[in-house]
């Protein structure tokens, strides 16, 4: 059996990676459940997130500074593809938006390619402080990542249940012509949705990035898996992401204690029993048509 | 009449690809020509049973190491690697595809591209004892030179793929004359009525779905030949989008669309990547202009163009083509 160390550490890094994931996924759903993209330039905003981070800390010296930059700089990509590109092709099918949103990604990779070159760049982590928790070793700054992630899904579902425009938004999710019909700008919402998702992005991207390193490929590695969990949690709900990506999460980091390579795979095994079983997913509502 | 002015289009059209073949260098044509079978799959998945796929080199891998595996461990037959390919992909699109098929199609999208990372990391980490992880499997030097057309030289794979894509090319044709072409495009319009009449929509999808990524198995095993080589790259998440930008890029559901699309994608992709070099850059952004500029493609705009301006030469031509027979 696994010891308790290895347990401990293990169960707190699949946390903070189900933290990352999550901050990823609630975009992506959040997008889709509004507007039926399926928008992989979500994970050029992440690649972006953790550049801008990258270099904002170098300038200034501090991380934190530079995750919100990062944070900031999503929001603003994604707020300006949607307004330049997604706004004149809502109209279309699933694929072409797809697709377009392929273009993006590819086309923001290389972009940042020219920017940043390839070669990948390390970015310093601002705390280095571990602290002792039952004989284990615990490193703070992933203890601190799964905070601002709970912090995060608080303040989405405050923004979804109090305030007026996350309601309409919601409401847009279940059905949006009567929302329309309803006087409300759905485009707005559209901006809004996207901005926020974008944003998330970012900040998941600058917080990942002192764990990892950052390159241009970083958002290629994430994508099945970000997918996964969406697909898991079911296409549009904000539950069923948090879920589904600390499930995943815990998976890929206990998985890799009990044995490495299937690590990777067992997160798709558990999604083809669940789509077995529920076709749209842990929480995905079979009403949702668009 | 009208089959014969098919069949004309079918020849002018491979009779343009053979002549590529003198103007172009022959690793881009035979590039070009492999990417086209591989995206003629993907066409027939999106424009006649309306099912989008990011995971399609899934089963190019699946096709592309069931030759390797044989190519390395057991023979040396060319022919008979490429037989094993796409008996693999045969059967591992029938082991998922009853479960696929009954997706929405959003989540079907998903579902194969996760199909297809868990296709890479099975290669590359799971049985890298006997794929050899990032390695690859190396069998270039292992392919025996056959008869009438030896496939471990270029110049003769070219006849062979031509041979190949203009068969595959063909039986899509035969396929969209059919009842069961019909059938798959109906399923895609209207998938109650189709019941009504008495059909399963889902015996349709099961039987399009293995047909489809048959043809992809297909093309992934005629890489590993002419490569002689493989490695997980071949299905890694970068590459999972290609075919279905091809696709849509050349023009959903029409039959010349492939193969245009490939040729502007590969060739846009070779050429920048050999001026510019980050073809990343230009590719992205182009294809964004293109899908905001319509929805059609590059064939689907072209061709009723081609047609208002060839209609009159085409049907006279035709005409004395049929009446010069009967004399």
């Amino acid at each position: 059996m696994i010891d308790d160390q290895l347990l401990i550490s293990g169960i707190l890094f699949g946390l903070s990676l189900g933290s990352i994931f999550f901050l990823m996924a609630v975009g992506l759903s959040l997008v889709f459940g509004l507007m039926r993209v399926i928008s992989l330039d979500q994970l050029l905003y992440y690649s972006l997130g953790g550049y801008v981070t990258y270099s904002v800390s170098v300038v200034t010296g501090n991380f934190w500074l530079g995750a919100l930059a990062g944070m900031a700089a999503g929001a603003v990509a994604g707020f300006a593809a949607e307004r330049l590109v997604y706004l004149r092709i809502y109209e279309r099918d699933i694929s072409f938006t797809m697709i377009t949103s392929f273009g993006i990604l590819i086309g923001g990779v290389g972009v940042i390619k020219y920017f940043w070159g390839l070669v990948p760049l390390p970015v310093s982590a601002p705390v280095d402080v571990q602290i002792n928790v039952i004989g284990t070793a615990i490193p703070v700054y992933r203890l601190i990542i799964v905070g601002l992630s709970g912090l995060v899904y608080g303040g989405i579902w405050m923004f979804l249940n109090r305030t007026i425009v996350g309601k309409a938004m919601r409401a847009a999710i279940e059905n949006v012509e009567h929302v329309e019909g309803l006087g409300i700008n759905v485009y707005r919402l559209f901006a809004i949705a996207f901005t926020i998702a974008g944003g998330l992005s970012g900040l998941a991207g600058g917080l990942y990035a002192p764990l990892i390193m950052v390159d241009p490929q970083m958002g290629l590695d994430v994508l099945a898996f970000v997918f996964m969990i969406v697909i898991i949690g079911g296409l549009g709900s904000i539950k069923g992401t948090l879920v589904s990506s600390f499930l995943v999460g815990q998976v890929v980091s206990l998985g890799t204690l009990v044995y490495a390579p299937l690590a990777q795979m067992a997160p798709f095994a558990i999604m083809l029993l669940i789509l077995l079983i529920k076709p749209t997913g842990l929480y995905g509502s079979p009403l949702l048509k668009r | 009449m009208s089959v014969l002015r098919w069949w004309w289009g079918l020849l002018l059209a491979f009779a343009m690809l053979a002549l590529l073949r003198v103007v172009l260098p022959l690793p881009f044509a035979n590039e070009l020509i492999l990417f086209s079978i591989y995206a003629m799959g993907c066409n027939f998945l999106l424009g006649r049973v309306g099912f989008i796929s990011f995971g399609q080199p899934a089963y190019l891998a699946v096709g592309a190491y069931g030759t390797a595996f044989y190519l390395f461990y057991f023979g040396n037959n060319p022919y008979l690697g490429i037989l094993c390919g796409i008996a693999a992909g045969i059967i591992v699109s029938l082991a998922v595809g009853p479960l696929f098929v009954r997706l929405r199609r959003d989540y079907f999208a998903l579902v194969n591209l996760a199909l297809a990372v868990i296709v890479y990391y099975l290669m590359q980490k799971v049985l890298a004892g006997i794929t050899f992880g990032d390695n690859g499997l190396w069998f270039l030097t292992s392919i025996a030179a056959t008869p009438v057309l030896d496939l471990s030289r270029p110049d003769q794979f070219f006849i062979f793929a031509l041979v190949v894509a203009f068969a595959v090319w063909a039986f899509y044709k035969y396929i969209d004359d059919s009842i069961f072409g019909a059938c798959c495009l109906a399923t895609k319009l209207n998938e109650d009525k189709i019941i009504f009449l008495g059909y399963s929509n889902f015996s349709i999808r099961l039987t399009a779905f293995v047909i489809a990524n048959t043809t992809t198995a297909l093309a992934g095993a005629m890489y590993a030949v002419y490569l002689g080589f493989v490695s997980p790259e071949i299905t890694s998440a970068a590459r999972t989008p290609e075919p279905v930008v091809v696709t849509i890029l050349g023009g959903v559901g029409t039959l010349y669309g492939p193969i245009v699309g490939s040729l502007v994608y590969i060739g846009m992709k070779d050429l920048i990547s050999k001026v510019f070099g980050n073809w990343e850059l230009i590719i992205g952004f182009g294809l964004v202009l293109i899908m905001l500029a319509g929805e059609k493609g590059i064939w689907g705009t072209l061709e009723p163009l081609l047609q208002r301006a060839f209609s009159r030469t085409a049907t006279s031509a035709a005409i004395t083509g049929v009446g010069g027979k009967t004399k």
